[in-house]
């Protein structure tokens, strides 16, 4: 037996009131969980980032102490090659000193150039010459200076020059180098 | 006055109640702890990245630093590096003497940390100027070499007859590690 000409209206739980409710309810909350996962991904990122800068500062540092021991090594080659070259051109100074330093009229036969001293062989006219023409150069450049004199075949003399520099001057001298 | 409240609204008050406090728990007790942390991290990060910056900066300029030392003194460090070869000494030298002759190479004690080896050598030559030649192209040669005392000059004739030490300096193997090596960045 009917009651109504119309047909019943169907019951639902979800009326237009429960689902604007959940609607907004739903977007906060994905917005809540969205913030929250952003939050921990940037969080797991940050904490890469940092592992991977710690790394890479150690790698660093690694690599400077690595290169300043290079540049160190560098420098102590640079300072004893330029010491060594400096030792050459100064020896080679002192080598054309002594040869300008020996007059035309005495003949060197040998010459021997030690750290502290010089010893010289060679034939001259006379004392004199000898005397003021080489001992008088040599005296001012070492402090100590025998000479030795002994007849040559045509009337010459042959001599024996050894000079010696000081110890003291020695030191100096290589504190200076 | 009664008030009629359905129940379906009773419901609705209550569910719409309990999300409310749920938003209002998560977000003052999860989501505000956890975005102060994250400003944390950013500012610690931030930090982080200016103090490598600066161990970067750093690590430049020395490397440029290196980079210039090694160009400038690339023959010092080639020349430490060159194993010393009589022979090959003696052939690139002769042509300051009109004969040259290097003895069998000894070690000595070592200077600076550097390998010290001693050659005697004896030569002849027509002229002083050709020992001042030789000096002038050791410090250019392939080794780094000093001559050393005693020298002994010689008239032979037309010709100065010379002996002399010379000094060889070369890389510790056991101690020094090649200035040479790469470098990475």
């Amino acid at each position: 037996m009917k009651y109504s000409y119309i047909k019943p209206r169907k019951k639902t739980a979800f009326t237009p009131e429960v689902q604007i409710v959940f609607t907004f309810f739903a977007i906060t909350l994905a917005m809540l969980f969205l913030t929250y996962a952003f939050l921990l991904y940037k969080a797991y990122t940050f904490e890469n980032e940092k592992k991977e800068i710690i790394e890479h500062r150690k790698e660093l540092k690694a690599n400077i102490a690595r290169m300043e021991s290079q540049i160190n090594f560098i420098e102590k080659q640079k300072a004893l090659a330029e010491k060594v070259f400096t030792q050459n051109m100064v020896l080679k100074d002192s080598i054309a000193n002594l040869f300008d330093l020996v007059p035309q009229r005495i003949t060197l036969s040998e010459a021997k150039l030690l750290k502290n001293g010089l010893i010289l062989y060679g034939i001259t006219p006379n004392k004199d010459v000898y005397n003021f023409m080489l001992q008088a150069p040599l005296r001012s450049i070492f402090h100590k200076t025998y000479s030795s004199f002994y007849p040559a075949k045509n009337g010459w003399l042959m001599f024996v020059s050894t000079n010696y520099m000081d110890e003291s001057q020695l030191e100096e001298l290589d504190s200076e180098d | 006055m009664k008030i009629k409240i359905s129940r379906h609204y009773l419901y609705i008050s209550l569910i719409a109640l309990f999300l409310l406090l749920f938003v209002l728990v998560f977000a003052f007790g999860v989501l505000i702890p956890k975005g102060k942390e994250y400003r944390e991290s950013r500012l610690m990060l931030h930090k982080e990245n200016i103090e490598l910056q600066k161990y970067q900066d750093f690590n430049d300029r020395v490397l440029e630093k290196l980079k210039n030392l090694q160009s400038n003194n690339r023959h010092i460090i080639t020349a430490f590096d060159t194993p010393f070869y009589p022979q090959r000494f003696e052939k690139k030298h002769k042509v300051f003497f009109s004969s040259l002759k290097v003895s069998k190479i000894s070690r000595i004690k070592d200077e600076q940390g550097f390998a010290t080896y001693e050659v005697n050598t004896t030569s002849q030559m027509s002229s002083p100027k050709n020992f001042y030649d030789f000096l002038d192209a050791l410090n250019k040669s392939d080794w780094i070499i000093g001559v050393n005392f005693p020298i002994d000059f010689k008239r032979d004739g037309e010709m100065i007859k010379s002996s002399f030490t010379m000094k060889v300096y070369a890389n510790n193997k056991d101690k020094n590690s090649t200035a040479s090596g790469s470098v990475t960045k």
